[in-house]
């Protein structure tokens, strides 16, 4: 569910099941809020805390946090788009708050503005075993685009079922990816069949993970707060993420992070990253 | 006949602004620092700076959605040091310009030429209607300046938007939509909502703590248009500590059924001088 529609308007959409593997190495559950409106739905996901998605502090990653964030709103304002249409994400922003989550987590999403182009979903990720204690207060915003062979059709309400877990050892989310790094700024990672959504292309979740190592490799922080503005699609690979330092003050690094598929020649995601030594 | 926009006192003179048109994506801002935009710790504020980025953002978007118009999605700032003398330079620059879209993303430079901050806007493009502002004049060559001879600001921009402090501990701040502020669409302007936003957050943050922290981040995004007023704010503190305060800022106009016009995840530290 990403990627903008600007370069994406003349695809298809390979249905509910393509594409699902992202969500299922981060292990997300979807389930649509029965008695929310057609108009405004209510989805509602869970995961687990799993530690293949750590990073080196222990900590659930921004990166893994963002994927499920992008999953449940995205799906969220997917639903909103019916019966014209289906969504890819243009951007999101969003902050962690406190303590890592010791998880199980939970992510809710609502409709906050739907227009004839765009939706906006609040999304929050809360820590079910923290008394339900924030850990990510964020927005997706996505275009509605109408799919060459229509929108998805599913059941309502929808229910999206943790998948068959994956078999042991699950690798780490670079080994995942495959990231390579490139130089002292520079991280690459091959674009594999596994991480492609729905649309075909690299999966928002991949991209957003990719960007939170190389601000991790340049700064060594843990990622506190992202936007992400996806401005094109990766269709081809390798994708690099370029990382560099626009300042440094009391609680972290900021950094600036231009995403390109190298294969296509072309820059598709640009992300402002924050940094925290403290978390 | 219409009144001409923006009329002789308003935001976008008394601010002092210029502007230098570079190639077909890229454009050049400069606010000048004074003492009515700084906060407590003599530096330019949050929100003075976003109203730099979303004047500046909002033109070049203008101008590469042509013919089309634009609607301002979301806007985001994040600092990381201090402007406390001199100007504030803004270098925007298209980031992507598609059918359905436009991003901009601005870097900020102070007098000295260090990076203070980093910006980017989205934009959805829009079919063009009669009552959207006619760009197409060739832009002026060299600096231009909306400000008139007589422009400037005669209070703190805090005070210039008649911003009132309802309840500090809740953040809950109230302006009216007045023509000082008003954006070409008749609604609060976008600089001027980020600026009520960054006041309802600095006020939360600094009731939470106890600490003169002020805003360093700002991510904006803008459901609808405050066109009645009074806009009011009200402020959750997501998480705080003695030098940072993360907090979700909510605009609503309680003109128009309290609908609400824009949220905002704010970050508020201690402050930036100093800093490089």
């Amino acid at each position: 569910m990403t990627e903008p529609i600007d370069t994406n308007g003349d695809r298809g959409y390979s249905g509910p099941e393509a594409g699902r593997d992202v969500s299922r190495y981060m292990g997300v559950e979807l389930r649509e809020v029965e008695g929310a409106s057609d108009a405004a739905p209510r989805v509602v996901g869970h995961a687990a805390a799993a530690a293949y998605l750590e990073n080196p502090g222990h900590g659930v990653r921004a990166g893994a946090l963002l994927t499920m964030l992008d999953n449940v709103g995205g799906l969220c304002g997917g639903l909103a788009a019916l019966p014209e249409g289906w969504v890819v994400s243009t951007n999101l922003s969003a902050r962690t708050v406190g303590p890592a989550p010791r998880g199980p987590m939970r992510i809710d999403a609502r409709v906050l503005r739907q227009g004839r182009a765009s939706v906006v979903t609040a999304v929050e990720i809360h820590d079910e075993g923290a008394n339900g204690a924030l850990v990510v207060d964020g927005v997706l915003t996505s275009a509605i685009l109408v799919p060459e062979n229509g929108p998805p059709r599913w059941s309502r309400p929808l229910v999206l079922a943790r998948a068959e877990p994956l078999p042991a050892p699950v690798p780490m989310i670079p080994d995942w990816l495959a990231v390579q790094t490139i130089n002292a700024t520079t991280l690459a990672m091959p674009l594999a069949g596994a991480l492609r959504n729905p649309w075909g292309i690299l999966h928002g979740g991949a991209v957003a993970c990719l960007i939170d190592l190389a601000a991790e490799h340049v700064a060594g922080g843990v990622t506190t707060d992202v936007v992400l503005h996806f401005l094109a699609p990766n269709r081809i690979g390798p994708v690099r993420a370029t990382a560099r330092t626009v300042g440094t003050r009391a609680d972290g690094t900021v950094l600036r992070v231009e995403v390109r598929d190298e294969g296509a020649d072309r820059v598709t995601a640009l992300a402002v990253v924050t940094s925290s030594h403290r978390r | 006949m219409p009144t001409p926009y923006p009329p002789d006192r308003h935001l976008l003179r008394d601010l002092r602004l210029s502007f230098e048109q570079g190639d077909e994506r890229t454009r050049r801002a400069w606010l000048p620092v004074v003492p009515e935009l700084c906060t407590s710790d003599r530096a330019m504020r949050a929100g003075a700076l976003a109203t730099l980025v979303d004047v500046i953002g909002g033109g070049l978007a203008a101008a590469v959605a042509h013919p089309g118009w634009i609607a301002t999605a979301d806007l985001t700032l994040h600092l990381v040091s201090a402007a406390t003398q001199g100007s504030v330079e803004a270098r925007a620059r298209v980031a992507h310009a598609g059918r359905t879209t436009v991003v901009i993303e601005v870097e900020l430079h102070d007098d000295a030429d260090a990076n203070i901050g980093l910006a980017t806007m989205s934009f959805a493009v829009l079919p063009r209607r009669d009552d959207n502002p006619d760009i197409t004049a060739a832009p002026a060559s060299g600096v231009s300046t909306m400000a008139l001879a007589t422009s400037g600001l005669r209070a703190s921009l805090l005070d210039e938007l008649e911003l009132r402090v309802i309840d500090a501990g809740r953040g809950v701040l109230e302006a009216p939509v007045g023509e000082w502020s008003l954006n070409s669409l008749g609604a609060m302007q976008g600089g001027a909502v980020a600026t009520v936003t960054d006041a309802a957050a600095e006020t939360a943050a600094r009731a939470a703590t106890g600490e003169d922290l002020v805003v360093t981040d700002l991510q904006l995004t803008y459901l609808a248009l405050a066109r009645v007023g009074p806009i009011r704010t009200r402020v959750d503190v997501l998480g705080a500590a003695p030098d940072a305060v993360t907090a979700r800022v909510e605009l609503v106009d309680t003109g128009a059924g309290s609908r609400v016009t824009s949220i905002g995840r704010v970050v508020a530290t201690s402050s930036l001088r100093g800093v490089r």
